[in-house]
């Protein structure tokens, strides 16, 4: 029998959690709440990359009607505070120096948004303009100023340079290796940023003997260590409130103006608010750019034979999680290939621009987008198919591909053949038309921990209380699926709690699509130790042992065989007082210190992208005809998410492979700071047609099989679509974005070498 | 934004009095699309900002006249776009409305607003000079008309005195057999500023006026009244000549982070021999 | 002039306005650098509309303005004198969402949900201008809107479904 709603369970897809309130305008985002007697906050910002500040006079903005307080360094703690989740490296408000373009240097707190904003424009700062390095080789260079004091880094080998670290990868003996055929290439990534529809915002409130803090942020709990630490107040007297956000993609993981407000809602007694313009979150958060240099050699067959890779990600002036995201994001940057020496060298590089921070895909784009094209590169030249020379060297299920991590989790080969027979790889195509396939991996998280409730109300509804932050991914819609399927109880009889540290047990973060897996698996724990306390109460009632009495989902099943709705075995169980019964749950991913990541990867996120592309070899136009792409998810717990997830991904990755990219003038300010120049895809940017589908083999560590999901897609598409324009014109481009210029000069790089062989060959 | 203060004028008579304050204090307003922004970002300065839209001399209409259409100051992109009056006579004009910003924009910039901010990317301003627009200004000392031409300076900058308005567009109804396209480029297929703009318009005779912009200061527009470029039977040579004449006034901004020079001349050429050909098919086909 | 009072205070020139929001007549004494979507969301509270790009190229701002859709970050407060203005709030009615609100939500149409009153705005006046778009018509009536979640596939899906069931 059923105890289950049709389609509220595992494999259904219904209404977004939170949907309702979403499309009715209901949805409150930081900016949409306010305290009655709040306060609005105004960042002063100097309009260039680097500065010394001399000094800053704020008499005059303080004088203003409304305006409560002016913060500058010298009214913070001495020494100045300074936070990051890798480095603490990070002032609350730029002191000495400024760093990076939209730094701020002090803050105001005023009655009105006008006022704030008037009396921003009143600090009068007297600074002095510094060379600033913007692009890796200027950070590079010996004489180069160096963006972080080196007293910073005390006992760091690397502190008189730019570079933040280095990370070696490695196996075999790459030196020692023999290859039939050696490709070497070196591929660009753009300077591009997350562009969440909702900007930044923070709210901070004195709250009893401690605060209270609104952000729209993925990790309310790192930050509620943040600001504990900076304020030097027990976590208890910390509390973060972190309302869905309208967007992160990385970009909100980590604290960033948070301390900063803390302090002005102390300063001043009152609520305040900064809610950051489009342009000012563009200064908050990026994605590193980067330079790699990629050797593989071959073997004739199409073997791969070795991987030697260099790669410098352009970092910004604070490490923020940047430096995670070299290490973690090259780390699996052979791909999932069979590659019997590899030698990977990445170096966070650090320039006086907007620091980076976790985006989508977590530093694997970049280095995909090398290693891909660089596989391109050397089928051509052996004359192997492309398609054929990744399944040739696609590791198996099982494989140990990284020979220090966890093996191959999954029957890749399977995403491949499905991406290939949907794009019809080597059927006959209309001419100035061609194709292009890549895969991508991204290693998953490798430590974590989740903790959930779940209550079942005496009325048969339930309330789950989970950590992770709902930014878009829909995890309130899959915690409410796991307890239908666990508790058979009506998907609108559910409601999922998340966003406050002071009522919802502990999550480690939301990030590398985790939550599916972590908090999932936490969640269905909670469910089994509801279950374990309605067979303990069907024991009772009926006069058993509890080892007699078996559960299954949304039932109690009696040694008779008689399986009672776990409602009817609750009201039973409670009895007149009623009640309710509480369930906790734990998940746990532990730490490995052997491990050169601190643990191995939970599960492996693998997609491969295929496309087809039309260009115009006047304009340089290049049209995605097709796009395909298919994601091995183990188990996907809502199909519906899982292709909004993969085919968002994709358009994101449209986003960098074709238009996205920071332009900086010659001192280092961004040239396109706003919508208007920095462009991403519109409706009217999509692929002609865009098809996305799944491999399901239950093989994830998640509930029911699950793998996370919703990065993979966007990892490979810009190797895919460069592989198309290769084949469609010859054009072969290392550089993104393959703007319609960048392409029209590739082209006419071809016509000019055809051109020369036509008149020196025959 | 700073604060300003904000008049909305019922009389031409008003908005001469208002908008005659010194150093551009006070401005008008019609869409809004850009002052907008530029009054945000700090661009503009204004101590008072007067909305024209209430004004019945700037009303919204698109008319025929005699031998023009006249185009009210305040009529806006969307409906310019979608008359079919304007298509009918003035497709270039049409086409051109259509690509400004979104359907948001498109609701509310009006054409007169897009010529008034003389932009060198405005994409109604190379169609109006291909189709031969007058502009029609008032001020206190009175009404004149100056051609399109004569109106456009440099970027941001017109002959348009202080005091005046722009109070409607006069377009000269074209010979019948006309044919005319717009076209453009752009970083992505939505909504963006044009690195080239490209009009053309070939009337039954032959005679072909090309209109460019984001190529220079400001938008130009050339003829050819030998009939060479719309002539079939011409050699490619004699054409590619002509059409060079008529481009050779391009200039692009070295710094433009749009588009580089090489590039937008390139494609400037290749929009003037695309928007040749697309105007003499549809010349022949009325 | 208009016959509106006005006045000067702290340097902030303010009128009266009257207007017509979400079907109820609303009269308001409104800043005049105020733009239509500070004064809906700060002086109305309807904070459905959002502010993100403020320069007319993401519509996050979006509402109707007697029949037609704007970016409310473009157009001052002063300018909605007299308009007839619909907001998100007041699109389903009853607490019943309209058939376009319950597709968007079947078809997938909503991950952050930020610029999704703006979607499904202009996605409202487009059916209402234009009961039966093509998908390019669609795609092209919602390119004001970005939405960085990528859903566009889904939302295109959702505005042509309720098109063919034949209701806005």
């Amino acid at each position: 029998m059923s105890h289950i709603n049709d389609g509220d369970g595992i494999g259904g897809s219904p209404n977004r959690g939170g949907g309702r309130e979403r499309v009715t305008g209901a949805q409150d985002y930081v900016a949409d709440l306010g305290m009655p007697d709040m306060l609005h906050a105004h960042l002063v910002t100097l309009d260039c990359a680097r500065a010394r500040i001399l000094s800053i006079d704020t008499t005059e903005a303080v004088r203003q009607p409304g305006v409560h307080a002016v913060l500058t360094a010298a009214d913070l703690p001495d020494p100045m505070p300074r936070f990051g989740p890798q480095f603490e490296d990070r002032p609350v408000i730029a002191i000495g120096e400024v760093r990076y373009h939209g730094e701020p240097v002090a803050i105001v707190a005023a009655e009105t948004r006008d006022a704030a904003e008037a009396a921003a424009r009143l600090v009068r700062v007297e600074y002095e303009e510094l060379p600033a390095v913007h692009t890796i080789e200027g950070a590079l260079d010996p004489a180069a100023p160096l963006v972080q004091d080196p007293e910073l880094r005390p006992g760091d080998r690397l502190a008189g340079t730019n570079v933040l670290r280095e990370h070696r990868i490695g196996w075999g003996d790459v030196d020692a290796a023999s290859a039939d055929l050696v490709v070497e290439h070196t591929y660009d990534f753009p300077m591009v940023t997350q562009f969440a529809i909702e900007p930044h915002a923070f709210m901070a409130a004195p709250d009893g003997d401690g605060i209270a803090i609104w952000s729209s942020i993925q990790h309310p709990y790192w930050l509620q260590r943040v600001v504990a630490k900076v304020l030097n107040l027990p976590l208890a007297k910390v509390r973060v409130y972190a309302p869905d956000p309208g967007g992160a993609f990385g970009g909100k993981q980590h604290a960033k103006y948070e301390p900063l407000l803390a302090f002005l809602a102390l300063a001043t007694g009152r609520p305040v608010r900064l809610v950051l313009s489009l342009e000012e979150s563009f200064q908050a958060v990026r994605r590193a750019s980067s330079s790699i240099r990629v050797r593989t050699g071959f073997q004739d067959d199409g073997t791969i034979a070795f991987q030697d890779i260099a790669a410098d990600y352009l970092i910004g002036a604070y490490a923020d999680i940047a430096d995670r995201v070299v290490g973690k994001g090259t780390y699996p940057g052979c791909g999932p290939y069979r590659v019997p020496a590899a030698r990977i060298l990445a170096r966070s590089v650090l320039s006086h621009t907007t620091p980076s921070t976790a985006f989508r895909g977590f530093g694997a784009p970049q280095i995909n987008w090398a290693v891909e094209s660089n596989l391109d590169e050397g089928a051509i030249q052996l004359g192997i198919d492309r398609l054929d020379l990744r399944l040739r060297n696609l590791a198996r299920r099982g494989e140990a591909f990284i020979p220090f991590d966890t093996p191959a989790d999954g029957d890749w080969d399977q995403s491949v053949r499905r991406a290939a027979d949907m794009i019809g790889w080597g059927t006959p195509m209309p001419e100035g038309r061609g194709r292009g396939i890549a895969v991508g991996i991204k290693s998953g998280p490798t430590t974590g921990l989740s903790h959930a409730t779940v209550r079942l109300l005496v009325d048969g509804s339930a309330v789950v209380s989970a950590g992770t932050s709902d930014m878009g991914q829909g995890a309130r819609t899959i915690f409410a699926q796991i307890v239908a399927e666990e508790l058979g109880v009506p998907i609108k009889w559910i409601a999922v709690h998340m966003g406050d540290t002071a009522t919802v047990p502990y999550d480690q973060q939301t990030s590398a699509s985790r939550s599916t897996v972590l908090m999932g698996n936490a969640i269905l724990n909670a469910c089994r130790d509801v279950a374990s306390k309605l067979a303990a109460m069907a024991a009772r009632l009926n006069a058993l042992e509890v080892a007699e009495v078996e559960t299954g989902r949304g039932y109690v099943r009696l040694p008779d065989g008689r399986e009672l709705p776990m409602f009817d075995v609750m009201r039973s169980g409670l009895g007149p007082l009623g009640g309710e019964v509480v369930g906790f749950g734990e998940a746990r991913k532990e730490a490995d210190p052997s491990h050169p990541l601190g643990g191995s990867a939970a599960f492996f996120e693998f997609n491969c992208t295929a496309i087809e592309a039309e260009v115009d070899r006047a304009t340089g136009d290049v049209t995605v005809i097709r796009h395909v792409t298919v994601s091995d998810v183990g188990k996907a717990l809502n199909p519906l998410q899982v292709t909004m997830q993969d085919e968002g991904a994709a358009i994101m990755g449209l986003g960098h492979t074709f238009m996205e990219h920071f332009i900086h003038d010659e001192t280092g300010r961004i040239r396109n700071l706003g919508a208007i120049d920095y462009r991403i895809p519109t409706s009217m940017d999509v692929p002609l047609s865009l098809e996305s589908d799944i491999i399901e083999n239950g093989d994830g560590p998640g509930p029911y099989g699950a793998k996370g999901m919703s990065e993979g897609a966007l990892l490979c598409v810009a190797a895919a679509v460069a592989g198309a324009v290769r084949e469609a014109t010859g054009a072969v481009i290392r550089d993104l974005p393959l703007s319609p210029e960048r392409v029209w000069r590739a082209l006419q790089e071809v016509d000019a070498t055809a051109t020369d062989a036509e008149g020196s060959g025959s | 934004m700073r604060s300003f203060s904000y008049e909305c004028p019922s009389t031409l008579k008003e908005a001469f009095r208002l908008l005659s304050a010194p150093d551009e204090a006070a401005r008008p307003l019609a869409g809004g699309t850009d002052l907008i922004i530029r009054l945000r970002d700090g661009s503009i300065r204004a101590d008072t900002v007067v909305d024209v839209k209430r004004i019945p001399d700037l009303r919204p209409r698109i008319e025929v006249e005699g031998e023009h259409m006249t185009i009210g100051a305040t009529t806006v992109m969307t409906d310019v776009a979608a008359s079919d009056l304007v298509r009918h006579h003035f497709l270039a004009l049409a086409e051109a409305a259509l690509v400004v910003g979104s359907v948001q924009i498109r609701n509310r910039a009006t054409l007169a607003g897009n010529v008034c901010n003389a932009s060198p990317a405005a994409d109604t301003a190379t169609s109006l000079l291909a189709f031969g627009a007058v502009v029609v200004l008032a001020g206190n000392d009175g009404t004149r008309r100056l051609s399109l031409d004569d109106f456009f300076v440099r970027s941001g900058m017109t002959t348009m005195r202080p005091g005046e308005l722009l109070t409607s567009i006069e377009i000269p109804l074209p010979r019948s057999g006309t044919g005319s396209v717009h076209l453009r480029r752009t970083r992505r297929r939505g909504h963006d500023l044009a690195a080239v703009t490209m009009s053309c318009v070939i009337d039954g005779d032959g005679a072909t006026r090309l209109a460019y912009g984001s190529v220079g200061p400001r938008p130009v527009v050339f003829a050819d009244d030998s009939g060479t470029l719309a002539d079939p039977t011409a050699s490619d040579e004699d054409r590619s000549a002509v059409l060079s004449g008529m481009l050779a006034a391009a200039s692009p901004s070295p710094t433009s982070m749009r588009a580089a020079p090489d590039y937008r001349l390139a494609m400037l050429n290749l929009l003037g021999r695309r928007a040749v050909t697309i105007a003499l098919e549809r010349t022949s086909r009325t | 002039m208009t016959d509106h009072a006005s006045s000067v205070s702290g340097g902030t020139s303010r009128r009266t306005i009257s207007l017509t929001v979400n079907g109820r007549a609303r009269s308001l004494d409104v800043a005049a650098h105020h733009t239509l979507l500070e004064v809906v969301r700060d002086d109305l509270g309807l904070t459905g509309a959002k502010e993100c790009c403020l320069v007319g190229e993401c519509g996050a701002c979006t509402l109707i303005v007697d029949g037609r859709t704007v970016d409310s970050c473009l157009m001052l407060a002063m300018e909605a004198d007299g308009a007839e203005v619909t907001t998100i709030e007041g699109l389903a009615t009853d607490g019943h969402l309209t058939p376009l609100q319950k597709a968007f939500l079947d078809h997938g149409g909503v991950q952050c949900g930020y610029c999704i009153p703006g979607q499904v705005l202009s996605a409202h006046a487009l059916l209402s201008n234009h009961p039966h778009p093509s998908v390019a018509e669609i795609e092209e009536g919602i390119a004001g809107n970005l939405c960085r979640c990528g859903c566009y596939r889904q939302i295109v899906d959702a505005i042509a479904a309720t098109a063919g069931a034949g209701e806005g």
